[in-house]
């Protein structure tokens, strides 16, 4: 398991969000606890990810809470 | 004739803007929420012999009273007879549309759910079956494409039928048997309050946590027993509540969405967004693009709009000699030539530039570029201690810093407020545009659109530099999370770029027929008396006024009494800069006469002076509304000094290198 905000491109599983705030702004969006996630754009710099038709930036300080698991 | 109210909500970038332009055109006006200034966008249209005000409410994600824009929804939906709520759905993003539909359908009940893009969603493979999902909803839903106007004679006929016949079976969430009956305690236990918010809805924020519904009971004495059970639920369901709603939620939601799903080929690919997201968002590519863009922005600006303006001018000329060959007395033929139509008019001959600019940038905005400038820009905003979020604002204040400013809501930290409301007076808003466009059509006729460009350029750079120079000073707060959605790719939609484009210019007409007329009316007076047969020298007000301040600007390289008084003018309205020369020279001998009294060095001086010196009246009220007087007036100040600093040293520094 890693940070969202440490790894590289590929196909990642959302394990947890860990600060109930951040877990909120996520899910408005429509990023849930339990998706699978594409890394577009790793860290430096906003980490953009993509969950079907949402593609949603995320900056670091969020990324660190949000914990990942390598999916293959 | 009879009147009913429509309410547009729905989350950004799901069309709303083109189904409410679909629906009133251009009979639209914006203006503020009362008490904010959150801009408010407004409009009507006429259909069987009623006529439908639409409101469109700012785009959110979620319903909290913690953010101003979501607040104003709230209360808008609650204290206004809304007739018909049209919520946007997505049809790309269906589950994420539904769970902003359970938010909303806990406070209005005569939906209409607009599905949106339904084209998009068919290329992907993806049907719905509507009847289904209106059996479950229990709402109507009209399908629509917006950007090709499918749907929008049924839109209208649905809003009809649903204010003449209110259903009288809704949508109501069950989120389980026991959390119900705790939803129903809480009900019990709630203090009677102030206000017209739905029992239910104020109950599932407060389970929520939401800070501003929260605090409206905080003092209450029932207070202490709410939060007794609120811990008691939580023991039971070993996690925060909002978890659980959220998680509710979107099972519903998804259990909905798997039910009326008709075909689903394959997984939705968005491949050329990704790719060429992947190129836009890099690290180095990214902003060297992000210049390209805006630097072809400001070409096309002069490119197309200079012969525009030049049409105009042989216009404004032929009004005038009108007016100078018909019998009017001395006094009011001055008043006419020489203060209105020389002052308004040198500033309406901007329009097509200012058109062109606005239109342009309603075309990044559509095309979904604006999103990635600020994921671009997060890692500077980052550097000089700025939320990411804050790019958006300070692009705004491109078009005008007054809005911009109001643009900082979206910015939840006081911090990042106010040091971006600090940098936006520097960012060059179009009524300065006509000054640039001006002095570079004079002295730097090569390379117009570069000269302009490193304006703009420097009034960035010293926007981020006072940020960083103040974040250091007075604030080590860190910024709250960063996150933004990056809509997909697409291309511009005509009607949303024209109108936009259209009803910005408006506002820079509306604003030349009354701030600037009157601004010049006022100016006319300075320069006649009070002796009218010396108009516009030395002799009278404006050259007294200007003459008493001139010294000052003796070592920027304009130390006369015309540059003295219209930078006084300016303060006013940053377009007065122009018409006022224009007032002293007359529009058509206006090359001529500044050519003679700059040179090129002294011409940019100016136009950083003219850049940088002050934030408009406007600007400055809006600051003081945003932030307060206290750093209202340090915006001030700060802008004065570093606008008479950097135009000082930039004159004696080229002076001494071009002397030497």
């Amino acid at each position: 398991m890693e940070k969202l905000s440490s790894v590289k491109e590929g196909k990642y599983k959302i394990v947890d969000i860990t600060k109930i705030g951040k877990l909120k702004k996520m899910c408005d969006l429509g990023i849930l606890i339990g998706d699978i996630i594409e890394v577009i754009k790793p860290a430096p710099g906003p980490i953009i990810i993509k969950k079907g038709n949402i593609t949603v930036a995320v900056g670091y300080g969020m990324a660190m809470d949000v914990i990942v698991e390598k999916i293959e | 004739m009879e009147e009913k109210i429509i309410a547009i909500a729905g989350n950004p970038n799901t069309g709303k803007t083109t189904i409410f332009n679909a629906l009133t055109g251009t009979r639209q006006m914006v203006g503020n929420w009362p008490g904010v200034t959150v801009e408010k966008k407004e409009g009507y249209y006429i259909y069987k012999n009623i006529k439908f005000n639409v409101v469109d409410l700012p785009g959110t994600y979620t319903l909290t009273g913690e953010s101003e824009d979501q607040k104003i929804a709230i209360e808008f939906l609650t204290s206004t007879k809304v007739d018909v709520l049209l919520i946007m759905a997505d049809a790309l993003n269906l589950e994420r549309s539904l769970y902003f539909f359970t938010l909303l359908s806990e406070f209005h009940k005569n939906i209409i759910i607009v599905l949106n893009m339904i084209d998009l969603a068919e290329k992907e493979g993806i049907d719905y079956d509507i009847s289904h999902l209106e059996q479950l909803l229990k709402v109507k839903i009209v399908k629509t494409i917006g950007n090709k106007n499918v749907g929008i004679e049924e839109l209208k006929e649905e809003i009809y039928k649903r204010c003449k016949d209110i259903p009288s079976d809704f949508f109501i969430f069950n989120y389980g048997e026991e959390f119900e009956k705790s939803i129903k305690e809480i009900e019990n236990n709630l203090p009677l309050l102030n206000f017209q918010y739905p029992k239910r809805f104020i109950v599932l924020k407060i389970m929520e946590k939401d800070e501003y519904f929260t605090n409206l009971l905080k003092d209450r004495e029932e207070y202490k027993k709410i939060k007794e059970i609120i811990e008691r639920i939580e023991k039971i369901l070993k996690k925060p509540i909002e978890k659980f709603l959220i998680e509710k939620r979107y099972s519903i939601i998804h259990g909905i969405v798997k039910e009326i799903i008709i075909e689903k080929k394959k997984e939705l690919k968005i491949e050329l967004t990704e790719k060429i997201d992947k190129i836009l968002t890099n690290n180095l590519l990214g902003p060297i693009i992000f210049l390209f863009i805006m630097f072809t922005i400001f070409h096309f600006v002069f490119f197309l709009g200079n012969p525009i303006k030049d049409f105009l001018e042989i216009i404004l000329e032929r009004i005038k000699n009108y007016f100078l060959n018909i019998n009017l007395s001395i006094w009011s033929k001055s008043l006419i030539v020489d203060g209105i139509i020389s002052g308004v008019g040198s500033v309406i001959l901007f329009l097509p530039n200012i058109f062109l600019f606005f239109f342009l940038f309603a075309i990044l905005e559509d095309t979904g570029y604006m999103a990635r400038a600020a994921i671009i820009s997060d890692r500077l905003m980052h550097k000089i201690g700025l939320h990411g979020k804050s790019a958006i604002p300070l692009i705004l204040g491109f078009g005008c810093n007054v809005p911009a400013i109001m643009g900082t809501r979206i910015l939840e930290n006081k911090k990042d407020k106010i040091l971006t409301s600090l940098a936006i007076p520097f960012m060059s808003c179009s009524a300065r545009l006509p000054v640039y466009i001006l002095f570079t059509g004079i002295f730097f006729k090569e390379n117009q659109g570069l000269i302009i460009f490193s304006i703009y350029f420097l009034g960035i750079l010293i926007g981020i530099l006072s940020i960083k120079f103040f974040s250091y000073i007075f604030f080590k707060v860190e910024s709250s999370p960063l996150i933004i959605e990056l809509p997909i790719f697409r291309i511009p939609y005509w009607r949303n770029v024209i109108i936009e484009g259209w009803i910005k210019t408006k506002y820079f007409l509306k604003k030349a027929g009354t701030i600037i007329f009157l601004g010049t009316i006022i100016l006319w007076f300075l320069n006649y008396f009070p002796n009218p047969q010396n108009y516009g020298t030395k002799l009278n007000f404006a050259g007294r006024i200007g003459n008493f301040i001139s010294p000052i600007f003796k070592p920027a390289g304009y130390g006369f009494w015309q540059a003295g008084i219209a930078l006084i003018f300016g303060i006013y309205a940053k377009e007065l800069v122009v018409s006022t020369f224009g007032s002293f020279f007359g529009f058509e001998n206006l090359s001529e006469s500044l050519a003679f009294y700059f040179t090129p060095i002294s011409s940019y001086a100016f136009m950083l002076m003219s850049l940088l010196y002050m934030p408009c009246i406007v600007t400055f009220i809006i600051i003081k509304k945003e932030v307060g007087i206290r750093w209202a007036l340090f915006s001030l100040l700060w802008s004065l000094f570093v606008g008479w600093f950097c135009s000082t040293i930039f004159y004696q520094v080229f002076s001494f290198l071009k002397g030497g």
